[in-house]
């Protein structure tokens, strides 16, 4: 637990560090100017508080102004007590961009990352387990070699590429035959017309962003099955339940599959950060509102606040998923046992 | 089979519970019939410009809020919230030429009311100006040093008076970017920056806002109460968010959408030919490519005590400037769409007649030649021999940087020009920048304002009508200082910056006879070598008609002219 806060402690100084370094700043050419007056850049300058020395800035962003005195009005004379709390006491911030609390633009943002990203993982595990499974079992059969071939093409496949290619056939190309617009929608969570919660709508808007977005997920999870599938099915454990006269399904089932599961486990709780940070090209070319965007936009526009509140929060993510697969990996796994 | 369910039945929770996570905001229905579809690829950050100027969010203000005035296509500036524009005609203006100061007075109209019935006043104008001065809260807009105060006449007139003579004030309160908020709607103590009001606007426009899901779409409806009678022509419009450009444009096409701001040139190029597409370019572009020569030696930010090796010799400016062949840039990487620009005043209202510069590498070679660049060891890259301005031997190499974001034709422009100047023997390395990297301050490592390059090409130009706020940050002497301004090529001229004091008056004959002889010393000293513009479009579909684009504002500036065939 200490060694938790202590890299995040550490962390929190590297990424600030490393945001702020980086050449180039929030003030040059906002938006579509190329230049900002020297006045407006000073009276930005004070209203983000990029006025202070990095140090002082990162006490600031950690721990808040508001036991210090500030200069608020830019007469040179420390005024008033400032009112930012800090990262720590969880405020963190607003926007360069729209000025809105940063907390306010990640919470428009997540759900829709996490309702994307859950499903997009959970279409992923359900095909990628059956395929990984009869890959294993009739290791190279026609069905073991087709999906190989096809799980390489998965990882190889460029999402933005095949995004694209989805919405040419399936929105541009191929049109309902009964109302004669496009089958699929080209984006978006919903229709802008739609009225209420209707779920059809919402299911169509999922399927060209899940099914880029699980395509690779796909590949790499059914692969990793699959090999780990056949590790266990060659061992003696297997051939001993196999000897005392149990059904082959019961064999796969409840011998080789569970324990062929535990390593699948816990790489799916390394993955679940992409739950929080989400997908940025299935975000993109699917217009989806997420986390993804979100940052990106802030990388570009070198908003401060947003970039560092996703990447400490991303951290801790990571951080937190690692602590779960190791967990995990003990309650499925008794061999293993923590001191 | 029993885990089978269960499994089964925990992806079915998850999906109904993540559905209802996702869920925001249900939309209202959207009138098909009389609406339109807008796609923009990123939201506007608010609707008040000011603040970040992203140009979406001017897109969403003009469609909501008025300005005392506005700019049409053809630089024309025209009331909005006034009655008529003050001038010295009308005796609106009053000028002290004694004292160079001057008032204006303003009339606005009595008939336009904000959304909730609330009438809009000289007061929201004073409420305006005295948040955006609040040096705790408020933000900047050009010349706001120059108003000494804003005084209410009566409910709908007030006096502005100016501490110096301030040629752009016609459109100091208008224009793409500052509008008049409610007094009695936005909490003045959320400040002018960070106001709710600036992302749930009341209305004074043609729409009003009617929706907001973050990162997806907004949604506007006709606004019942505005001032032009039988206006807006359309019910509904809906902005979506599209941040891929062959979405945006497979949706135009498709008929999905009904407008794309800013369409490129291949993208314009790709929808020629598309019976339910039309573009129309604005009349001008206000955005001039162009290439920022360093007089002062690479890194160091001082002509005279350090003076380039290479571009300090006007004769190689010239030379750069006759081996450029613009038409070529035109037609292979902007599909025919960029037209030449080689002076600042090439727009209206401000015109002037410089010869255009003719392509010709024989010429640019024998510049080179007499101003001492020769290549005598025959590697292709001329040296110093006998020039003014460099060591013996001194090889004719420079950087060569262009800023990333604008896109493939930039970065191609870039190479050709290399190539180009490699004809004639100046050899140059090329570098791609980010933007913000390039304008940053010089205590940020930008590059422009440290003096850390040799050559750089990318575009700008100045906003709206007028231009003298414009020359002074990027020709005066006073900001050929570091941060200063962004005179980067660190150019200096008495006469240059005597015309330019000048300037500052309401005499228009003055005021063209002046730039016009700017014009003149701009194109005899080269601190910047002008190019071309890009095109300046927005691709709507047929059925949308009175769409008009402008460099002086957003497409929507006119929207509530706009009717759907």
């Amino acid at each position: 637990m200490l060694q938790t806060v202590g890299l995040l402690a550490l962390l929190s100084v590297l990424l600030f560090a490393l945001v702020n370094l980086a050449p180039g700043g929030p003030l040059a050419g906002q938006g579509q100017s190329r230049h900002i007056d020297p006045d407006k850049a000073e009276l930005l300058k004070r209203q983000f508080g990029l006025d202070k020395p990095l140090p002082t800035q990162y006490l600031v962003w950690l721990v808040g102004n508001d036991w210090m005195q500030v200069d608020k009005d830019g007469d040179g004379t420390l005024d008033s007590y400032g009112t930012r709390h800090g990262i720590l006491r969880g405020d963190f911030g607003f926007s360069f961009r729209t000025r809105q609390p940063v907390l306010t633009e990640i919470g428009q943002r997540l759900p829709n990352t996490i309702y994307l990203m859950t499903i997009t993982m959970g279409v992923a595990v359900l095909i990628a387990l059956p395929i990984g499974i009869i890959s294993a079992i009739r290791q190279y059969s026609t069905f073991d070699i087709t999906v190989t071939t096809f799980s390489f093409a998965g990882q190889a496949i460029p999402e933005f590429w095949l995004g694209l290619i989805l919405i040419l056939i399936f929105y541009a190309w191929l049109k309902n035959p009964f109302t004669g617009e496009p089958l699929l929608p080209p984006g978006g969570m919903t229709s802008t017309n739609s009225v209420g919660f209707d779920l059809g709508d919402r299911i169509l808007h999922l399927i060209l962003p899940v099914t880029t977005g699980a395509l690779g997920w796909v590949a790499w999870y059914s692969r990793f099955l699959r090999s780990s599938m056949l590790e266990v099915i060659h061992q003696d454990y297997i051939r001993t339940a196999r000897a005392k006269g149990l059904s082959n399904i019961k064999v796969m089932y409840k011998h080789a599959l569970r324990n062929a599961l535990i390593p699948l486990v816990t790489l799916l709780a390394l993955d679940l950060p992409y739950i929080f940070g989400g997908a940025i090209f299935v975000e993109i070319l699917f217009s989806w509102p997420g986390m993804g965007r979100l940052y990106y936009q802030a990388a570009l526009d070198r908003d401060y606040p947003i970039l560092l509140a996703v990447l400490i929060i991303g951290a801790g993510f990571i951080i937190l998923s690692n602590l779960l697969a190791d967990i995990v990996y003990a309650y499925l796994d008794p061999r293993i046992r923590f001191e | 089979m029993y885990r089978l369910k269960l499994t089964s039945l925990f992806f079915i929770i998850i999906f109904v519970v993540t559905s209802l996570l996702g869920c925001q905001q249900n939309a209202p229905a959207n009138s098909a019939q009389n609406g339109i579809t807008i796609v923009i690829p990123e939201d506007p950050p608010s609707f008040n410009p000011i603040i970040a100027d992203t140009g979406y969010d001017a897109l969403v203000m003009e469609l909501v809020m008025l300005g005392l005035s506005d700019v049409d296509p053809e630089g024309k500036v025209f009331p909005e919230l006034a009655a008529e524009l003050p001038t010295i005609e009308n005796g609106d203006v009053v000028m002290d030429e004694d004292a160079g100061t001057m008032t204006v007075t303003w009339k606005m109209r009595e008939d336009v009311q904000w959304a909730d019935g609330t009438p809009v006043t000289a007061d929201d104008v004073i409420f305006t100006y005295e948040s955006i001065i609040n040096p705790e809260t408020g933000g900047w807009i050009p010349g706001i040093d120059y108003i000494d105060s804003v005084e209410k006449v009566d409910d709908h007139s007030f006096t502005i008076s100016y501490n110096s003579i301030y040629p752009g004030y016609l459109t100091q309160f208008g224009g793409e970017q500052v509008v008049i908020w409610p007094a009695h709607y936005c909490d003045a103590s959320q400040g002018f920056a960070s106001w709710e009001c600036a992302r749930k606007p009341l209305s004074n426009g043609p729409f009003v806002l009617a929706e907001w899901v973050n990162g997806d779409h907004m949604t506007f409806v006709k606004n019942e109460k505005y001032f032009e009678q039988g206006k807006p022509g359309i019910d509904t419009v809906t902005i979506r968010i599209i941040p891929d450009q062959s979405v945006r444009k497979t949706m135009l096409i498709n008929g999905d959408a009904d407008l794309d701001m800013w369409t490129n040139e291949q993208m314009v190029s790709d929808l020629q030919g598309e019976a339910n597409v039309s573009v129309d370019p604005s009349p001008t572009n206000r955005w001039v490519m162009r290439i920022f020569f360093n007089l002062a030696a690479k890194g160091t930010t001082d002509p005279v005590a350090t003076p380039h090796p290479i571009l300090s010799d006007l004769r190689v400016r010239q030379a750069i400037r006759a081996a450029i062949d613009v038409d070529t840039i035109s037609k292979e990487f902007f599909l025919g769409y960029a037209k030449p620009a080689w002076t600042e005043f090439f727009r209206p209202p401000y015109v002037c007649d410089i010869p255009r510069p003719v392509f010709d590498l024989a010429a640019a070679s024998a510049l080179l030649d007499e101003a001492g660049w020769k290549d005598t060891d025959g590697d292709g890259v001329r040296e110093c021999r006998g020039c003014k301005t460099a060591e013996e031997g001194y090889v004719m190499e420079m950087e060569f940087i262009t800023y990333a974001e604008y896109g493939e034709p930039l970065e191609l422009t870039q190479q050709y020009i290399a190539e180009l100047l490699g004809k004639i023997g100046i050899k140059l390395n090329l570098t791609v920048v980010e933007g913000s990297v390039l304008w940053a301050a010089s205590t940020d490592g930008g590059i422009e304002q440290s003096g850390n390059f040799d050559m750089d090409i990318w575009d700008d130009g100045y906003a709206g009508v007028d231009p003298t706020d414009y020359l002074w940050s990027y020709y005066s002497t006073d900001a050929a200082v570091p941060d200063a301004g962004y005179n980067y090529s660190r150019w200096s001229n008495e006469q240059f910056d005597t015309l330019l004091g000048g300037v500052y008056t309401l005499d228009e004959e003055q005021r063209k006879k002046d730039f016009c002889e700017m014009a003149s010393i701009l194109d005899a000293e080269l601190p910047e070598l002008l190019l071309f513009t890009a095109s300046n479009a927005d691709a709507h579909t047929v059925r949308l008609e009175n769409v008009q684009s402008s460099t002086n504002d957003l497409v929507t500036w006119n929207a509530a002219n706009w009717v759907l065939k």
